[in-house]
């Protein structure tokens, strides 16, 4: 197993990450804030690229983080993988919620309206409740391994699904919305490139960080368990 | 073949236990008719309304069917335990997947076929000669619906929270289904060249194909976690 | 004689509770082992091992030579599970079900296999009848009938005599000295020690954790064996 090697790398290396990710995120804020330029179209409202951007790459991240461990579970059955997508759909959702969020903010000064089913928007939305269906499964789920197994085939299956969503989403979208509302990106200018990478490489530190925490964490409880089931054995034994 | 007598095995006993109970065909034809009454009072009927809201209104109707129908599946498996006789036969147990999709969109679309004329009844829509291409976007989009609603209904069987979780997984991610099946659906009904909306179909054939594929690969794990 | 069960330091524990703890058994094919124990022991655990509706958390198993872990489907056709559930379904007749059971499994018993196997265990009349409408005996006659159709070469039973009368446990006895005598193998379990001192070749006592075996003659001696 490879659990306890791999609880002690994490144990060892995860300050490492948090601390880099506040660094590159204090630069790529205050880079993005203060010393880049506005957008020509937008103004000053361009700026929250700078958190929207990140948090929706890095929900992207932890997603694909979250189908692997499942693929990875499925496979090898090891508990800790199991630990690491449970942490990761957590996170996850956290990162789609702050997207969204932003997003929204976003759009109401450049398209004007909170929401729109703009595709991307909309994979969001789904992403969002796919990750919520997700935890919710595993809370009602009782036995571990049943928790671990059915919550990894849903999340495959989310995966999977999320593409065709945007895809079908597109298609639809070019037959009902308007085209006064763009969805055009910003062009991105050279001053504008560098405090948009380092906040996106803060954010995915960000992300590995709070994962190793909360890996760590969920694996402690099982330890935990663990520990109450073999009191309750001796004891009966 | 063993593996096709696996699934007409369990398409069979679904189907028989169906014919003499009616449990399931039963209540989700008549949820399904309160949707459309309830709909038919929502809107004004004047007929361009109609032609707009129409493919929306038919296809929220079939999914609160499916979300009636399909979530109850595997019930009758874990009532007697049946899934544990499932998981210590000697057969690939995708099959048995397959065979229970068989039985569930074979019941959504014969409940799907008796509310057409429903539909015509209620709306005054004038859609009979229409019938055999609603009947295609009904098939394609219901394989779909099926191939979500087996394996969700298994994933969600056994737990307490049943009812509330099955829709909770099975909507978002049959987003595509419903876009897809209502466009069609619009297509259709205005008259449209096939050409127009045929790309829809071909997106639900595609939705299809992957996720009964899928579903057929990971229900093993379901059986033997 | 071959060995038809063997389970090496076999460990179980759900949700990290223990109920098996290191259990090694060797059972040899024609034989029939009778596993007694109080409630809680584990046997149906150990019995559900076997019958590879469980992992076990530690230890390794084979039945007919075939390995628990990576032969199970080799390993599922060879046993049959006689137990707590019935794995019929309300609505379809005594016959119905039995055809699908059997069916499913890749084989299809005529009529008149099928009235042998339901006159033998003594439900024959009621073959028409919806299971929905069995008693827990009627229903445990018909895994056996079940058993008998299916010709398993390990026959797994947990509780044999739960639920049945007294002429139903005279049946299960003929049904397990014959099955036996044909070279199939029985692993039961049971609370009953003056009726499976009739048919079991062996016997053995789990308590916990821990695997006493004995002869039959000594368990009948016994004032208690645990």
């Amino acid at each position: 197993m490879l659990s306890t090697r791999f609880i002690g790398w994490l144990r060892r290396y995860e300050k490492w990450f948090g601390i880099a990710a506040v660094i590159l995120m204090v630069i790529g804020l205050y880079t993005g804030l203060v010393t880049s330029s506005a957008d020509y179209y937008q103004g000053e409202v361009v700026r929250i690229m700078y958190v929207h951007v990140p948090f929706a790459q890095t929900a992207m991240f932890a997603y694909s983080t979250l189908f692997f461990c499942s693929i990875w579970y499925l496979w090898k059955r090891d508990p800790i993988v199991d630990n690491a997508a449970h942490a990761a759909a957590g996170i996850a959702l956290f990162f789609t919620a702050g997207g969204l969020l932003t997003g929204s903010i976003w759009g109401k000064p450049t398209w004007n309206t909170w929401w729109t089913w703009d595709p991307r928007l909309t994979s969001f939305a789904i992403l969002f409740l796919t990750l919520v269906g997700y935890l919710m499964l595993r809370t009602f789920l009782d036995d571990k391994e049943k928790r671990a197994t059915f919550g990894a085939i849903l999340a495959i299956i989310g995966f999977i699904d999320l593409p065709i969503v945007h895809f079908s989403v597109e298609w639809w979208r070019s037959l009902h919305q308007p085209l006064s509302v763009s969805t055009r990106g910003v062009s991105i200018a050279a001053d504008m490139a560098l405090p948009l990478s380092l906040m996106s490489i803060g954010f995915t530190l960000l992300f590995t960080y709070m994962l190793m925490v909360r890996t760590q964490m969920l694996y402690l409880e099982y330890l935990l368990e663990a520990k109450q089931g073999r009191l309750m054995s001796e004891e009966r034994l | 073949m063993q593996f096709f007598s696996v699934i007409r095995w369990i398409a069979w006993k679904d189907l028989l236990s169906e014919y003499r109970n009616r449990e399931n065909i039963s209540s989700m034809f008549f949820f399904a008719i309160n949707v459309i009454l309830i709909f038919s009072f929502s809107f004004s009927l004047d007929p361009e309304t109609i032609k707009e809201i129409m493919p929306g209104i038919i296809w929220v109707a079939f999914g609160f069917t499916a979300i009636i129908g399909l979530g109850k599946s595997f019930l009758v498996e874990v009532n007697n335990d049946c899934m544990e006789y499932f998981q210590m036969l000697p057969i690939p147990k995708g099959a048995i997947y397959l065979g229970k999709f068989l039985g569930n969109f074979l019941f959504m679309l014969s409940v799907e076929i008796v509310l057409f004329p429903l539909f015509v009844l209620f709306f005054n829509l004038d859609i009979l000669d229409q019938f055999l291409k609603l009947l295609l976007i009904s098939t394609v989009a219901t394989i779909g619906l099926s191939a979500l609603g087996t394996l969700f209904s298994a994933l969600t069987v056994q737990i307490r929270a049943r009812e509330v979780m099955f829709p909770i997984l099975l909507l978002p991610l049959s987003v595509p289904i419903f876009i897809g099946a209502v466009e069609a659906t619009r297509g259709i009904l205005s008259g449209d060249a096939f050409a127009l909306y045929r790309h829809w179909i071909e997106l639900l054939v595609v939705f299809d194909v992957i996720f009964v594929v899928v579903s057929f690969w990971i229900f093993e794990f379901i059986l033997d976690y | 004689m071959a060995t038809a069960i063997r389970g090496i330091e076999l460990s179980k524990s759900f949700q990290h509770f223990q109920v098996l703890q290191s259990v090694s058994i060797e059972i040899a094919s024609g034989e029939c082992y009778a596993l007694f124990g109080p409630n809680g022991a584990g046997k149906t655990t150990l019995l559900r091992i076997f019958a590879t509706l469980h992992r076990p958390s530690a230890g390794r198993f084979e039945i007919m030579g075939f390995d628990g872990n990576r032969e199970r489907a080799k390993i599922r056709a060879a046993i049959f599970l006689i137990g707590h559930g019935s794995y019929l379904y309300d609505d379809l007749s005594v016959k119905e079900n039995i055809q699908f059971a059997i069916g499913i499994r890749g084989w299809n018993p005529t009529d008149l296999e099928i009235k042998k196997a339901l006159d033998q265990v003594g439900i024959g009349r009621f073959s028409k009848l919806r299971s929905r409408y069995l008693s827990a005996g009627m229903k445990k006659r018909l895994s056996i009938a079940k058993a008998l159709l299916v010709r398993p070469k390990v026959l797994i039973m947990d509780e044999a005599y739960a639920a049945l009368d007294e002429l139903g446990v005279a049946m299960v006895n003929e049904f397990i000295r014959n099955f036996t005598k044909e070279g199939g193998t029985v692993l039961m379990s049971s609370h009953d020690r003056a009726k499976t001192a009739e048919v079991a070749h062996r016997v053995g006592v789990l308590n916990r954790s821990v695997l006493n075996e004995m002869s039959v003659e000594e368990m009948s001696a016994a004032d208690a064996i645990f």
